[in-house]
């Protein structure tokens, strides 16, 4: 027996007739419609707690008061923000219009189960001034139901270091994963108390991080046609490389550290080494946040056999509610949000975009130091568009393909546990086909 | 509705036309008194009720709002045989309410005891013990989470005082249960104090009395005469917080993350029916270890019932 | 078969009519008394002192254990809290949730209650213990379809409703073991006057269970003013109560230690002074009450 859409309507009816409770006479519209004040009708924007929310969230009373256009918005952390789109649009909510998600974590999802709105219509219609083909990275928000999310930050994974620490030990920036490897051993060695490399150690959260070493030794998750390439020599070497760096040079009870421990412990001075998204800059030079401000450089990825490969991606994108009853209105924050002059004022508070042209303007990366500014550009070259499997079930694969690296940690056989994530990768991709 | 019937009724004695209204009402008070909270009640959860069990036959994933098919009891089979995070799961689920649940009511029976009769500073340290409850679960999940770092918290600090090595606490695989047991008994043994001594108040002194005249000393007046009269606080306070204790969530997320850690260390049956549905979006799998999970629970609330009316006859 | 120590805990314990030879073993019982409860009161202070410390420093410096007494103390963290994030509103908020919840709990609950005790309803009782037994992710999504389908999602209706749901069980059963506790013997001596039964509920049982009802709405209110899940996909941008609001201090890429451990301090503060005002009819009760009467 095949049950189509209105299951949970049928259910509830069944149950509040059963209970004799009318349940407001089912409006249907949700609160949609209702409450509007400003001429422009209404919007709900639901955000995630980022620096360019704040950027945001500053200037919208202008869009508000330019278009009429009634904007409520909701503001919740990464993992709260998960929770409530799936809770919302799970029960066909209409009170989310425009939605900040994490197109590489989500957009697959959310899109197979009919959730976002496929722009590409109002994309083409999008006008010259504000010109799609500006954005980069539009393969990472594409899927199979065309675009689905406008790409709006953008990070690359890169290369923290202590120049003191690298001074005193008379190394060079390493360049490559053998020179790190050395320079790790040799600074931690020479100084008490200095762990020689951070990174996240927590099965899901370090799969990201993880990414660029596995495309620099010329591996990747699967071959991008359903077969999954985990147990391959490639795979092997990188798994056992950032294995083997977090524990012969990491802090201990690395596997219960994601970035906010890896991230302050780097911050505290006590690691010589920390590879984690180009976000956290801004952190390390906040001397309220870090005791390194003055000491630490920023590097591209070291390379592999093949080069440095660093994930460059667009970590948030807006997309829209399939369910949503303000398309227009969304599609006109959008808009606006995005514009190549909105996106020069939020890149100069220090949050990267995605637009080419913003970019190429000497005024656009003028909030970056030249060093992060030169570590980006060439980092969006050399990168690669994915920084996780690229698969509807992310959560579940994230889990999967973490595994070895834990199992390595904890002491167990590393080929042992890469056949099994092997396995389990191959089944979750046949499963999806 | 039926609440204001019982406030009308309560003022009764009063004449006038609405004295057959309240003869009824306490000619009924049973029901009178009753039939708000539970209607409320069946109202509020039969709806999800009956969603989770229905999904947990199906093979709903990715959204509810898409097509899925009745699959039996597919879900059930492959969670008790194949399903290896599930046995785990149960086993720490009932380790980590055991041990917290059975601390909580040793040391906060012995707060309340101490707490008991009037002291000076009463109220001040009434309040204190209500702090750990007060503070937001979230936010006390991430205090002790950096308390407990093992690089740049504050107890391997405080060890070194000692000359004590340090510790993985949280973020060591075989430590992190015990450690969170440690933290779910500090915020929750107010909680259990408190009720106890609201059901301490209500004894009266004179059995004990008699007691200590006929010579029983404190340990005998305390198992033969204390325990049993505050058998049904005693029973209440186990009851919320066993199941509070199965249900357990802020601590373990926000301390441990997904899945219970890197390993699963601290995954419950809460925390993973929360995976299945939140981070594999498999709605049927994670609706039938619900299912399982609400069975677990109304069989130990009926256990911890048996043991109260074992408890009364004696 | 006594150890000393137990006769004196024993002393402490049972109120003494003083006399001369025993005074030296009292004022030692109490010594003992005392450190216990000293011990008791530091522990469960400690945690808490560190995060009134941490709210007075930099993020730096909380996540630098060395300085855990030597540190600049900053008023930004509080300024952050209370002017940038606003959150008088959000405890605005947090109150009336937690405070209607709680009351219209109490109207459903206390009668409930005193039925399930009196008649030995076990079967009802079971029934409202459900509402806590059933997993709140289980919850989540057919509540906010129903509420929503209402209009309703982004007023208060959907919070009151929900935190009934956390309160009502918690209420229920800590005034059935209440009741359970109150001697039947003077609503006899009640009926015996000539009180209807409801009579004898307001006259008699109401009165005796002052401190069960504070205990319980204390805990309630709590339990309202901590939930998380609810509020979460309930709660608008108008209604958003505390714990929902205290993520805005864990962005991503980036955690506020300082502001997080301020808001906490600050959440606690309210509860602190409601605690303050309801401890004393916990402490009152049937030994300063209607028995001695």
């Amino acid at each position: 027996m095949r049950m189509t859409r209105p299951v949970l309507t049928a259910i509830a009816t069944a149950t509040a007739g059963a209970l004799l409770v009318g349940c407001g006479g089912g409006s249907g519209g949700g609160d949609g419609g209702a409450g509007a004040d400003g001429d422009g009708g209404q919007l709900f924007v639901t955000l995630a707690n980022h620096p360019w929310t704040n950027v945001v969230q500053d200037k919208i009373a202008d869009f508000e008061s330019e278009t009429g256009i009634d904007v409520e918005v909701t503001v919740l952390g990464e993992d709260q923000l998960s929770d409530q789109y799936n809770v919302k649009l799970n029960a066909g909510a209409t009170d989310v219009d425009v939605m900040m998600m994490r197109p590489l974590q989500e957009a697959k999802l959310f899109s197979s189960n009919g959730w976002l709105l496929p722009l590409d219509d109002l994309l083409a219609d999008g006008g010259d001034d504000w010109n799609w083909d500006d954005f980069q990275m539009q393969t990472s928000v594409t899927t199979e139901e065309g675009v689905v999310a406008v790409p709006i930050v953008t990070e690359q994974e890169v290369l923290y270091y202590r120049t003191d620490l690298l001074d005193a030990a008379g190394l060079e920036v390493p360049g490559t994963l053998e020179e790190l490897q050395q320079a790790a051993a040799t600074i931690q060695q020479q100084n008490e108390g200095v762990y020689g490399f951070v990174a996240r150690g927590q099965r899901a959260a370090l799969v990201t991080q993880f990414s660029s070493y596995l495309y620099a030794q010329g591996g990747d998750w699967d071959d991008g046609e359903g077969t999954a390439t985990i147990d391959t020599p490639e795979a092997r070497a990188a798994y056992e490389y950032y294995a083997s760096m977090l524990k012969d040079y990491g802090p201990p009870g690395v596997t219960n550290m994601s970035w906010k421990e890896a991230s302050a412990i780097f911050q505290q001075g006590q690691a010589a080494f920390y590879t984690d998204a180009s976000v956290f800059y801004n952190n390390m030079i906040d001397p309220e946040q870090s005791r390194i401000g003055d000491t630490f450089g920023v590097a591209q990825m070291p390379a592999g056999p093949e080069g440095s490969a660093p994930y460059s991606i667009p970590s948030w994108g807006l997309a829209v509610n399939q369910a949503s009853q303000n398309v227009d209105n969304a599609w006109r924050f959008i808009q606006w949000v995005t514009s190549p002059e909105m996106t020069k004022e939020i890149q100069v508070e220090g949050v990267a975009g995605a637009r080419t042209s913003v970019w190429e303007d000497p005024e656009g990366t003028s909030a970056f130091p030249e060093q992060l500014a030169e570590v980006i550009r060439t980092s969006m070259e050399d990168g690669v568009d994915h920084d996780r499997p690229v698969v509807v079930e992310v959560g579940r694969a994230r889990d999967i393909v973490g595994g070895p690296v834990i199992a390595y940690l904890d002491g167990q056989d590393l080929d042992a546990a890469l056949a099994d994530a092997q396995e389990q990768y191959q089944a979750l991709l046949d499963d999806e086909r | 509705m039926a609440d204001t019937t019982v406030r009308q009724g309560s003022r009764a004695g009063g004449a006038g036309p609405l004295a057959g209204l309240s003869a009824w009402a306490n000619r009924n008070v049973k029901w009178v008194f009753t039939a708000p909270a539970l209607v409320f009640t069946v109202v509020m959860i039969s709806l999800p009720v009956v969603y989770t069990v229905v999904l947990s036959f199906t093979d709903a994933r990715g959204s509810i709002q898409r097509d899925f098919s009745f699959v039996g009891i597919d879900n059930y089979v492959e969670m008790l045989s194949t399903f290896d995070r599930f046995w785990p799961a149960v086993w720490r689920t009932v380790l980590f309410t055991g041990v917290a649940v059975t601390v909580q009511l040793v040391l906060g029976l012995a707060i309340a005891l101490l707490l008991r009769k009037p002291f000076k500073g009463q109220g001040f340290v009434r309040v204190v013990i209500l702090l750990p409850l007060v503070a937001t679960p979230v936010a006390v999940a991430m205090m002790w989470l950096l308390i407990f770092e093992p690089t740049i918290g504050f107890a391997n600090e405080f060890l070194g005082w000692f000359n004590l090595p340090a510790q993985g606490w949280i973020s060591d695989p075989d430590q992190a249960l015990p450690t969170l047991i440690f933290v779910d008994i500090w915020q929750w043994t107010p909680m259990v104090t408190l009720i106890l001594l609201a059901g301490l108040s209500t004894l009266p002194e004179e059995p004990e009395e008699a007691a200590r005249v006929d010579g029983a000393n404190a340990w005998q007046r305390l198992v033969h005469i204390t325990i049993p009269m505050l058998l049904p606080a005693i029973v209440a306070a186990v009851l919320i917080r066993s199941i509070d204790a199965l249900k357990t969530f802020d601590l373990l997320y926000a301390t441990k993350g997904r899945g219970g850690g890197s390993l699963n260390e601290a995954e419950t049956l809460n925390i993973l029916a929360y995976s299945l549905s939140f981070e594999y979006n498999d709605y049927g799998m994670a609706s039938a270890v619900l299912v399982v999970f609400f069975v677990i629970i109304v069989a130990a609330c009926l256990a911890l019932w048996q043991i109260q009316k074992a408890g009364r006859r004696t | 078969m006594t150890t000393p120590q137990v006769q004196d805990e024993a002393k402490a314990l049972t109120r003494q009519r003083p006399t001369p030879r025993r005074s030296s073993r009292r004022r030692r019982a109490t010594a003992w008394r005392w450190t216990g409860i000293l011990v008791v009161a530091a522990t469960f202070l400690f945690p808490l002192f560190w995060m009134l410390l941490s709210s007075f420093k930099t993020s730096l410096d909380i996540t630098d254990p060395s300085a855990m007494f030597g540190f600049e103390p900053t008023a930004r963290n509080y300024e952050r809290v209370l002017q940038e994030q606003n959150f008088g509103r959000f405890i605005g908020n947090s109150l009336i949730v937690g405070l209607v919840s709680t009351g219209l709990s109490l109207v459903l609950a206390v009668p409930a209650a005193y039925a399930m005790s009196r008649y030995r309803m076990h079967r009802s009782s079971g029934m409202l213990l459900l509402a806590r037994v059933i997993p709140g992710v289980s919850l989540l999504v057919p509540w906010y379809f129903l509420f929503s389908r209402m209009g309703t999602v982004g007023t208060f209706l959907p919070l009151f409703v929900s935190h009934m749901f956390v309160t009502l069980p918690l209420i229920t059963w800590i005034l059935l073991s209440f009741f359970d506790g109150v001697p039947v013997e003077l609503e006899e001596a009640g009926r015996v006057d000539g009180l209807t039964n409801i009579g004898v509920f307001w006259r008699i049982a109401l009165p005796l269970a002052v401190p069960g009802i504070a205990t319980a709405s204390i805990l309630a209110f709590v339990f309202s003013w901590n939930n998380f899940m609810f509020a979460l996909v309930l709660s608008g941008e108008a209604t958003r109560t505390l714990p929902v609001a205290i993520f805005n201090f864990i962005a991503y890429s980036s955690i506020d230690w300082g502001g997080l451990m301020a808001a906490s301090v600050v959440i606690t503060l309210p509860v602190i002074v409601i605690a303050l005002l309801t401890q004393r009819y916990i402490v009152s009760g049937l030994t300063a009450g209607a028995t001695k009467g």
